[in-house]
C-alpha cells in the first residue's frame, strides 16, 4: 500500500497542477482564439466569421496608436531601466557603507502596486498641483511643466514612472550578477595591469550577458501587459494619446462590450508576446547546445 | 381612515385586472436590483424609491456597481450568463433594444395601458422601451445635456447680465471671461463630456443635421457645413478649459465655478443634483438653455430607464409589478427628480412648486415646445442615440481631435464616417 502511494504521490503531484494549469492557461487561450473568429458581441456565439473581427480591430485608430505608443513605451522603459540599473548596481558595489540602505531604498518602488504608483505620478505631473506648481512656488513663475496634459509628451510621463517602478529590480538582478563573478578574476585582472575601466569593460559586462537577457525579457513582458499604470495615470488620455494595447482589449471587452474584437485584439497582444519570448527561447537553446558543447 | 379606504378600492381594482397578482399576494413582493447609482445625488433617489417600495410592502434589495454604466452593464452580463438576472436593472436607449435579445423580459404592457402612460410621455421615448412592440421597461426620469450654468459670480465681474442666445455671444462672453483671467469653459476631460461638448454645438447650430448626422448617421450629414462648424466650436470649448483637465471629471471643477474663478458650464441637468449635493447654493447660478443659432428650442434628451427581467419566483415577479407601478406614479417621479434635478417622465407634473428649481422649469418648458415642434433629440454622448459600440468609435473620433490640434475639422468629420463603418463591421 505505502509502497503504490509512493510510486504514484510524485505522479499525482506533478500532473494535478499541470492539468489545471493547462486547463485554465492553453483551453482559456484556446477559447479566446476561438471566440476571435466568430461573430461574437454582446455574448459569446460559435458560428465562424473568419478575420472579420481582426479586420475591425486594425482598422480602429487606437489599435495603430495603441501598437506605435508600445513600441515607445518598450524601448524607453526598457532601456533606460536595464541601463540605469547596471549604472546603479556598479555603484552600489563598491564596498560602500550603506549598501544595505540603498538597496531598500532603489527597491521598495517594486513594493509599490502600479495603480499606486500611477496615482502618484498623476498628482506630481498634474501642472495645477505638483512639480510645476512647486516649482514656480519657489519663485520661477514661468516655469512649464505640463506633459501630462499635452497629447505628445503624456506617453513619455508613463516611461518616467514606469522606469521609477522598475529600475530597483533591474538594479538588484544585476548586483546578484556582480556578486557571483569570482574576485579572483579581480584580482588577477589587477595583477595582470587592467585599471578598473578595463576590467569592467572585458570581464565584468561579458559576464553579465545572461543577466543582462535575463531583465530585459523580464521587463519587455511587463511592458507589453502594461495596463493599470496608464488606467490610473492617464485613463489613456488625452484624447486616446496614451493607449495601450492592453486598454484596447479591455475597452473592446468591457466597454464597447464587442467580444469579437476584444478577443480578437487579445489573441494580437498574445502574438507580440511570443515576439520577445520565441528569440528568448531560440537564444536560450542555443546558449544550452553551446554549454554542452563545451562541457 | 379615508386615504386607507380609497388604498382598499385601488388594491381591489388592482386585483381585479390582474388576477395574477391576487396568486401572488401571499407573497412579499421583493425586487432585486442592479444599478451604478451608488452615491450622491443618484444614490439618495434610488434610496429614496427604495424605501418607497418598503412601505408599499416590498423588500428591495440594490446592488449598486459604482464606476461608469459599462462596468454595471458588465455585472449585469455576468448575471445573465448565469442564468440569475436581477429583477430589474438599469439599461438607457437603443441598448434596451440590444439587450433585450439576449435574456427574457416581463412584458408590463397591462400596467402601462392601465396607466394609461402612453399619452403622458415623449414619443421619443416610447420606442426606446418597447423594442419588439411591447413595453418591457420603464423611463425613471428625463436630463437635458443642451443645459448653460453660468456662474453669476463670473458673469458680474465682466458685466453679463444675460445668458447667450447664439454661439457668438457665447464666444463673445467666453473672449471677456478669458480676459478677465476667468476660466471660460468649466467642463472637465471624460471622454463623454469631450462628446458632449460637440452634441451641444452641433444641436445648437442645427437640429436637422444633428438629426441626420447623429440619430440617422447619414453620411453626408456627418461631413457637411453644420458638422465642420459645430467641430469648430468644440475646438474653442477646449481652448477655454482649465488646461490641466487630462481626464477629469466636471464635478472637480464645481467649487471654482460656484465661486467665479470659472465661467460657464455645458452639462446636463443633473449638475444640479449635484451642486446641491456639494452644499452648493443654486442662487449663484444661472441655469438656461445653451445658444441655439436658429432662434428655436432645441432638446436633446438623456433619460435613465429601468429595464425588467424575467423571473419564476412569485415574490419577484410581484415586486415587478409593484416597481412599475410604483415608477409610472407622480408623486414617485416628482420624488426623483426633485432629488436629482432631472425632469419628471410624465408630462402632466406641475413644477410650480417650490421644490422645483427655475432650471428644471425652464428645462421642462423647453422639452414641452420641443416636443411639439418635433425638436427633440437624443443624446449621443450618453449612449440614447446609438448602441455602445457606435458610440464609442465616434467619442474616439471626437476626444482625439479636441485634444489633437493637427487633425483637422474636416479631417474629423471624414474619421467619423469611417469610425462608424468600421464600429458597424
Amino acid at each position: 500500500m505505502r509502497a503504490r502511494l509512493g510510486r504514484y504521490l510524485p505522479l499525482v503531484i506533478i500532473w494535478l497542477p499541470l492539468l489545471i494549469n493547462a486547463a485554465h492557461v492553453v483551453g482559456f487561450t484556446a477559447w479566446t482564439t476561438w471566440l476571435s473568429f466568430t461573430p461574437s458581441d454582446l455574448l459569446p456565439e460559435y458560428s465562424w466569421a473568419g478575420v472579420r473581427s481582426y479586420r475591425a480591430v486594425l482598422r480602429t485608430p487606437s489599435t495603430e496608436i495603441a501598437y506605435i505608443n508600445l513600441l515607445l513605451y518598450s524601448v524607453g522603459f526598457v532601456g533606460v531601466s536595464t541601463v540605469a540599473g547596471f549604472v546603479l548596481a556598479v555603484l552600489i558595489d563598491q564596498r560602500i557603507r550603506i549598501e544595505n540602505l540603498l538597496r531598500t531604498i532603489y527597491l521598495y518602488p517594486l513594493a509599490v502596486s502600479f495603480v499606486v504608483t500611477g496615482a502618484v505620478w498623476s498628482w506630481l505631473f498634474n501642472p495645477g498641483l505638483g512639480i510645476e506648481k512647486f516649482v514656480r512656488g519657489l519663485g520661477w513663475s514661468s516655469f512649464h511643466f505640463d506633459w501630462i496634459a499635452n497629447r505628445d509628451y503624456a506617453l513619455w510621463t508613463i516611461v518616467i514612472a514606469a522606469i521609477w517602478r522598475g529600475v530597483g529590480f533591474a538594479m538588484a538582478l544585476f548586483l546578484a550578477g556582480l556578486r557571483s563573478i569570482d574576485p579572483d578574476l579581480h584580482k588577477a585582472a589587477q595583477i595582470d595591469g587592467a585599471g578598473p575601466w578595463r576590467y569592467y569593460l572585458r570581464i565584468v559586462l561579458p559576464g553579465m550577458a545572461p543577466v543582462a537577457i535575463s531583465v530585459l525579457v523580464i521587463q519587455l513582458q511587463y511592458a507589453i501587459k502594461t495596463f493599470d499604470l496608464v488606467r490610473a495615470m492617464t485613463g489613456g488620455g488625452p484624447g486616446i494619446s496614451t493607449t495601450l494595447p492592453a486598454l484596447v482589449v479591455y475597452d473592446f471587452m468591457f466597454q464597447r462590450a464587442q467580444l469579437g474584437r476584444g478577443t480578437a485584439s487579445a489573441v494580437l497582444l498574445l502574438l507580440s508576446l511570443l515576439v520577445v519570448l520565441v528569440p528568448y527561447y531560440a537564444y536560450a537553446h542555443w546558449r544550452a547546445r553551446k554549454d554542452k558543447a563545451h562541457g | 381612515m379615508v386615504v386607507q379606504r380609497r388604498k382598499l378600492l385601488a388594491g381591489t381594482a388592482a386585483l381585479a385586472a390582474f388576477p395574477g397578482i391576487a396568486r401572488s399576494q401571499a407573497v412579499k413582493p421583493r425586487v432585486t436590483f442592479i444599478s451604478q447609482w451608488s452615491s450622491g445625488s443618484d444614490g439618495a433617489a434610488i434610496t429614496g424609491l427604495g424605501k418607497r417600495f418598503e412601505q408599499e410592502g416590498g423588500i428591495w434589495q440594490h446592488s449598486p456597481v459604482p464606476g461608469f454604466t459599462t462596468d454595471m452593464m458588465n455585472k449585469l452580463r455576468a448575471e445573465i450568463i448565469a442564468g440569475n438576472p436581477p429583477a430589474a436593472s438599469q439599461l438607457k436607449g437603443p441598448e434596451i433594444a440590444v439587450w433585450s435579445k439576449i435574456a427574457p423580459t416581463v412584458n408590463i404592457d397591462p400596467l402601462v395601458e392601465a396607466a394609461g402612460y402612453e399619452k403622458l410621455i415623449p414619443s421619443e421615448l416610447i420606442d426606446l422601451h418597447k423594442p419588439q412592440g411591447h413595453w418591457i421597461a420603464l423611463p425613471m426620469q428625463v436630463y437635458r445635456t443642451t443645459t448653460l450654468f453660468m456662474s453669476r459670480p463670473a458673469m458680474k465681474k465682466v458685466g453679463v447680465t444675460k445668458a447667450p442666445k447664439t454661439w457668438a455671444e457665447f464666444n463673445e462672453i467666453a473672449t471677456a471671461m478669458k480676459g478677465a483671467g476667468i476660466t471660460p469653459v468649466a467642463n472637465g476631460g471624460m471622454r463623454w463630456d469631450d462628446g458632449m461638448r460637440l452634441e451641444i454645438a452641433l444641436s445648437g447650430i442645427s437640429c436637422d443635421a444633428y438629426r441626420a448626422a447623429i440619430m440617422n448617421l447619414d453620411p453626408k450629414a456627418m461631413k457637411g457645413p453644420e458638422m465642420i462648424e459645430a467641430l469648430v466650436q468644440a475646438r474653442k470649448f477646449q481652448k477655454w478649459m482649465d488646461p490641466n483637465t487630462a481626464a477629469q471629471h466636471y464635478s472637480v471643477h464645481l467649487p471654482a465655478f460656484l465661486k467665479g474663478d470659472m465661467g460657464m458650464l455645458m452639462m446636463g441637468g443633473w449638475a444640479q443634483g449635484v451642486i446641491k449635493n456639494l452644499g452648493g447654493n443654486l442662487d449663484d447660478v444661472l441655469i438656461t438653455s445653451v445658444p441655439q443659432n436658429e432662434g428655436k428650442p432645441v432638446f436633446v434628451l438623456n433619460a435613465d430607464s429601468m429595464i425588467f427581467w424575467k423571473r419564476k419566483e412569485p415574490d419577484l415577479t410581484a415586486g415587478q409589478q409593484l416597481l412599475a407601478k410604483l415608477m409610472m406614479q407622480k408623486d414617485v417621479q416628482e420624488q426623483y427628480s426633485q432629488t436629482t434635478g432631472s425632469i419628471p417622465v410624465r408630462t402632466d407634473v406641475d413644477l410650480s412648486g417650490s421644490k422645483w428649481t427655475d432650471g428644471q422649469r425652464e428645462a421642462s418648458a423647453v422639452l414641452n415646445e420641443s416636443f411639439k415642434s418635433k425638436r427633440v433629440l437624443l443624446s449621443l454622448a450618453h449612449n440614447m442615440a446609438q448602441t455602445n459600440p457606435i458610440t464609442a468609435a465616434m467619442i474616439d473620433v471626437i476626444t482625439e481631435y479636441v485634444h489633437n490640434d493637427k487633425v483637422t475639422p474636416e479631417q474629423a468629420a471624414a474619421q467619423l464616417v469611417t469610425a462608424v463603418d468600421n464600429a458597424r463591421g
